[in-house]
């Protein structure tokens, strides 16, 4: 092998050093986490309780088997759970000060895991098959890392869970449990709990925002694309992408999705770096005028320290909701804020304590390695 | 000013929240790392800083400190801490920074109609108003006796939580929506009230 190849060969397999050290997260013990799964993937990050958004994990790294360590997320947390009853109110905001609200978790509520503080869950849960096949014999489990808080909200209980994959997938979710606000409406509001058809339980939707601040290998050169694939009826599906380039408000579409890409970052087959979003599990509620925020799935925005929450933001002399931080700016540091949906139409298992319903998405890693993660 | 100089009676003098007591100060010997969360002694250093000059409109109890939470700005070069305060008297969030290196308020934004969450503290006093209410109060104090067996010992064992109510009429003043489970796990109907802090009483809703 030539010099030249052989030093190229090298970089593609060991870690860079300038990289690694841009994905070392700046935090001690026991916030920082660090964690090599089973199959040899690592993922890095460190954890804070804040006292508004509630689990915040900042510095997210991930490390594919035999790969060299890449910074996928600054930040992620949670930015709003609103909460409207089916008849128009009541409509909670359930951001809240969350931290405040964090519920103490027993050694049964981690299972297999620590708790590096009694409010903060670190495990390991298998995932299934990696991969299967007959012929040549090929299959493997795959395994996620799971970092998850629990916070009582009024009747709610909320599990606020991140699992970040071997293969490099991060699923953000969250379970609402805990007991039911026990309102009861008329019939076209609400469905019949307990005996007969008295108690009319009110429907309601749980509209979940979640904020991420991509940093693929540090701020610089991240992009927004979304991608769509026309034709209905027809034999062809035609790939069409859009840059994101200025801040734009998002509504999911069946077979759109995005992805954050770093140009500058390459896999060892030269493709850029990306990781995709998913948001085809949401039941898309849309409020009046008056919750605007409500009015798209997914939104880009340029990085502003002082936009935290989707709705209600704390802070003085900044927009107040994630529709007007979408103002026409050019995006050069791209924060994404994911809306997911649910519409709970209450069932009989539904008593107390009410079983968990999750809510979520995928980010999916888009050519962060050049092959196979797991081989 | 060396941050980890200062002692934790900064801290529980200012009556801050209880996650930032004996187990987080014990873990506070080290210095903080650029990433970790705020220290005790860092909050008790940034609720010093950040009050300062309000110590009068504190203890008349028309301004209060809600929390300080740790400055994640990517674009700070300093560990920095924001202190949030809310003027009752004029309806006003103030957000203040702190940088932690000098114990120095480096911005502050200030902005009526704005809201942040609610205080643990801000909770203890809406159910000090919830109980006074002449109508809601006997009613709640029955409630819990019936639940628990024994008379209701002060507010704070309703232990009630809350969430901003920024709508009508709660538009100018800050409002809380609460929820106060009983013992044995019923909770109260609360949905149509809140507790106006900056009107000091509680309030119908009408929907």
């Amino acid at each position: 092998m030539r010099p030249l190849l052989a030093l190229v060969a090298l970089l593609a397999l060991s870690p860079v050093p300038a990289a690694a050290a841009a994905t070392t997260p700046t935090c001690g013990e026991p916030y920082r986490i660090d964690r090599t799964l089973p199959d040899g993937a690592r993922w890095t990050m460190c954890w804070e309780m804040r006292n508004i958004e509630g689990l915040t994990l900042t510095q997210v790294a991930y490390t594919p088997k035999n790969g060299r360590a890449v910074g996928v997320l600054r930040s992620a947390s949670l930015a709003q759970i609103q909460v409207p009853y089916d008849s128009g109110e009541p409509r909670y905001e359930d951001i809240g000060a969350l931290g405040a609200a964090a519920i103490p978790l027993r050694a049964q509520d981690c299972p297999g895991g620590e708790r590096p503080d009694q409010y903060v869950c670190v495990t390991t849960r298998p995932r299934g098959h990696a991969y299967f096949k007959d012929e040549p014999y090929a299959s493997a489990q795959g395994d996620d890392l799971v970092v998850f808080s629990a916070f009582q909200v009024g009747w709610y209980t909320y599990l606020a869970e991140w699992a970040f994959g071997d293969t490099g997938t991060i699923t953000p979710r969250v379970g609402a449990t805990g007991s039911l606000a026990d309102f009861t409406t008329t019939p076209a509001y609400g469905w019949p709990i307990g005996v007969g058809r008295h108690h009319f339980e009110e429907s309601h939707s749980h509209n979940i925002f979640w904020r991420l601040d991509f940093d693929i290998d540090g701020r610089s050169g991240d992009r927004v694309e979304q991608y769509d694939f026309s034709g209905s009826g027809t034999t062809r599906r035609t790939m069409r992408r859009t840059a994101l380039t200025r801040e734009t408000a998002a509504v999911y579409r069946p077979m759109r999705w995005w992805r954050v890409v770093d140009y500058g970052v390459r896999n060892a087959d030269g493709h850029a770096v990306s990781w995709e979003i998913d948001n085809s599990g949401s039941a898309q509620y849309r409020g009046p005028a008056s919750e605007r925020f409500t009015h798209a799935d997914l939104y880009v925005t340029n990085y502003r320290a002082c936009e935290r929450l989707a709705s209600e933001n704390p802070t003085p002399r900044c927009a107040d909701s994630v529709d007007k931080y979408v103002n026409g700016e050019v995006v050069r540091d791209p924060v994404v804020w994911v809306n997911v949906d649910f519409h709970h139409v209450v069932r009989d298992e539904d008593h107390d304590p009410m079983p968990t319903h999750w809510q979520g998405f995928h980010i999916t890693p888009r050519d962060v390695t050049s092959t196979n993660p797991y081989r | 000013m060396a941050v980890g100089a200062t002692t934790g009676a900064l801290l529980w003098g200012h009556g801050l929240w209880q996650r930032s007591g004996p187990e987080a100060a014990q873990r506070a010997q080290r210095a903080p790392e650029p990433g970790d969360p705020l220290t005790p002694q860092e909050i008790a250093a940034a609720s010093a800083a950040a009050t300062s000059g309000f110590t009068e409109h504190m203890a008349a109890g028309s301004l209060d400190l809600l929390y300080v939470e740790r400055d994640d700005d990517k674009a700070a070069t300093s560990r920095r801490a924001e202190a949030y305060l809310y003027d009752y008297a004029h309806d006003r969030l103030i957000v203040r920074t702190v940088d932690l290196g000098t114990s120095r308020i480096v911005a502050e934004r200030a902005a009526s109609g704005r809201q942040a969450p609610p205080s643990q503290r801000e909770e203890a006093r809406a159910a000090v108003l919830l109980l006074a209410d002449p109508k809601l109060g006997p009613k709640v104090r029955q409630a819990y006796a019936t639940a628990a067996g024994h008379r209701l010992g002060s507010a704070a064992d309703l232990h009630l939580q809350s969430l901003i109510y920024p709508r009508t009429p709660c538009e100018a003043h800050r409002c809380l929506q609460m929820f106060v489970r009983l013992p044995g796990g019923r909770w109260l109907d609360t949905s149509r009230i809140v507790a106006d802090l900056s009107a000091k009483k509680i309030r119908s809703l009408e929907w």
